[in-house]
């Protein structure tokens, strides 16, 4: 079951990222130059809300499958922190773009502060596919006898989740 | 015809020793081919879901596909070296493995469907294609790449 739920999460993750990362191609100004940003923004919203909604739903079961192992573990935790970053950095970008879009919507390349957002967007995303990817490794599980008193403390290790 | 030699060969080249020597190295690459994965998704879905009527609707479609195709081709090169280097440090296991061969044989097809069928189709001014045949050529697309992404998942769980 854990199988199924954990390739739901990836398949989708076509329908969320895929779409994010045409929008922040588009707000780049490497991709769909010839259609306004905000058209593309708008039209692929729903869809990537979709995919969100759908990896949200299936990260929380498959937290649920094995929580003390994914709450002690330094991936999951990094993944955390980026997700929030990732969504303040989203919530700056909306702001910003609903103030300023009518100057540059149908301009090829958006103005620097466009592509910064759309680049840290880009590089956050990368890194929370990254990290949850590593959170199925057990390089720095907790009980690992070389784990540093660093790792130990980042990972919160209360209980040891290896053999 | 026995490919197994060649597998094996795989994976005790260089290659196939860099990538599984180290633990990181495997895991880093298979990151990379996720990210590129999502990117190929991207494409494939605009494409596919602007000539299904469902988004993008009142963007043109050939707009939508002439875009996506550059970066789906980005996502692919990607995706086959990634690929390839994944291979190498598991080469032998994959031999032995059903969905390795599912997914080689579906990614085969998608690769061929993709520069063969679809792309020079959806070259052509789309006024001129039924609505019909784009429509298929969508779900053929769909499922096709549907399918090397949830094959090449189980690879790992097999």
């Amino acid at each position: 079951m854990y199988n199924w739920v954990e390739s739901a999460h990836v398949m989708t993750l076509i329908l969320c990222l895929g779409m994010l990362f045409l929008i922040d191609l588009r707000m780049l100004g490497w991709g769909f130059n010839s259609v306004p940003a905000s058209k593309i923004a708008e039209r692929l919203d729903k869809p990537m809300m979709i995919g969100f909604v759908a990896m949200f739903i299936t990260g929380i079961v498959l937290y649920l499958g094995i929580p003390v192992r994914t709450t002690q573990s330094l991936w999951f935790r990094i993944k955390i922190i980026l997700l929030v970053a990732a969504a303040v950095n989203a919530w700056l970008f909306r702001r910003h773009m609903q103030a300023s879009v009518g100057a540059w919507d149908t301009a090829p390349v958006p103005p620097r502060r466009t592509r910064i957002g759309a680049g840290l967007s880009l590089t956050l995303w990368a890194g929370i596919v990254v990290c949850g990817r590593f959170i199925a490794y057990d390089w720095y599980d907790c009980g690992k006898s070389d784990n540093t008193a660093f790792i130990n403390w980042a990972a919160g290790c209360v209980a040891a989740t290896t053999p | 015809m026995d490919l197994f030699p060649y597998f094996a060969a795989l994976q005790a080249s260089p290659i196939g020793v860099f990538v599984k020597d180290r633990g990181a190295t495997f895991a880093s690459i298979e990151a990379v081919h996720l990210v590129a994965w999502a990117l190929l998704g991207g494409a494939v879905l605009a494409t596919d879901l602007r000539l299904l009527g469902v988004a993008l609707r009142d963007v043109p479609s050939k707009t939508v596909s002439d875009n996506a195709h550059r970066w789906f081709k980005i996502a692919l090169i990607t995706l086959l070296i990634t690929g390839f280097f994944m291979l190498a440090g598991v080469a032998e296991k994959c031999h032995g493995n059903f969905y390795f061969w599912v997914k080689m044989a579906a990614l085969f097809t998608g690769i061929l469907f993709a520069f063969a069928i679809k792309q020079p189709l959806l070259r052509r001014d789309h006024a001129e294609l039924s609505p019909t045949t784009l429509k298929l050529v969508a779900l053929a697309s769909l499922s096709l790449w549907t399918l090397v992404g949830a094959s090449g998942r189980w690879i790992g769980f097999s």
